[in-house]
């Protein structure tokens, strides 16, 4: 294989773990969401911990990889569909960030009821439930959607 | 910018590797729950792998029919078509295995769908490391 086909593998593989495991934390967090007692919720969401260095993984091999392949390929470096991307990425990780606080913040409610006798709560209903938190994931993940747009279109 | 996308081979490709990367989270999902003794939760995230399943293989046949115009497919056209048709039967094992489990609780319904999902992980990667590097 070709260096060219070599740092492509690798950032595809990256990709994959980048999406595929930003895919397996919003399974985790849907069904915690739909969980009935407190102790699956906070199950569920520790169970998001797990996905990290997944996820991790795909953020670094994605950038690492990308860029080995900008300089490859000899991409211009005024080509806007990768800087779009790189744009793209840095406020998909932000934003996965910011999402993931609040995550951490339901699941703190969620194993403290979960002691105190396991009955859900409206509190807990309404921070699960919580729009602004779940408008900023639902960004992450668009913003993810929009880099695998620019990747395979390449404008 | 739709109109452009479209003037090019975008949306098979598009779909194809959305779909993949999908699957992946999904049989992920499945496979971290099986791990941790979810029954419940294992079965439904392994049902959303299937629309992932059918929108990977949708654009694999999409791309296939307007730009597969080989006499014999390369080796790394082979494992992908092999992986996506074959794997199907894996992933509906794992899906059974999932729903026994649910159902009936047994430890080697549970052993039984955490390694089928990790069998299905493997199978994917292998596909994705052929198809990238363009092996054969």
């Amino acid at each position: 294989m070709s260096t060219y086909h070599w740092l492509l593998t690798f950032h595809i593989t990256a990709a994959f773990f980048f999406v595929g495991g930003s895919v397996a934390a919003a399974v985790l967090n849907a069904l915690a969401i739909r969980a009935e007692r407190p102790s699956e919720t906070a199950v569920l969401l520790r169970l998001v911990r797990r996905t990290l260095p997944v996820i991790f993984l795909g953020v670094g091999g994605t950038i690492v990889f990308g860029i080995a392949l900008w300089r490859c390929q000899r991409y211009s470096i005024g080509a806007g569909w990768i800087w779009g991307s790189l744009v793209l990425w840095a406020i998909a990780n932000a934003l996965g960030g910011i999402g993931g606080r609040h995550q951490e913040r339901a699941r703190e409610l969620a194993e403290r009821l979960a002691a105190e006798g396991d009955a859900s709560t409206p509190e807990l209903k309404a921070i699960l439930t919580d729009r602004k938190g779940n408008a900023v994931s639902w960004a992450a993940g668009l913003a993810t959607l929009g880099i695998l747009v620019l990747m395979v279109w390449k404008p | 910018m739709i109109a452009a996308a479209f003037s090019r081979p975008f949306w098979p490709l598009f779909l194809h590797v959305l779909g993949a990367m999908t699957l992946f989270g999904a049989v992920l999902a499945a496979l971290i729950l099986a791990l941790a003794g979810q029954r419940r939760t294992t079965f439904l995230a392994l049902l959303t792998a299937v629309p992932a399943w059918v929108v990977m293989r949708a654009g694999a046949q999409w791309i296939y029919t307007k730009e597969g115009k080989w006499p014999t497919n390369p080796t790394w056209i082979s494992i992908g078509f092999d992986v996506a048709d074959m794997g199907l039967i894996v992933l509906l094992l794992a899906l059974g295995a999932a729903f026994w489990w649910r159902r009936g609780g047994s430890a080697h319904a549970a052993r039984a769908t955490a390694a089928l999902s990790g069998i299905y992980i493997a199978l994917l990667a292998l596909a994705w490391l052929a198809m990238s590097g363009k092996w054969g």
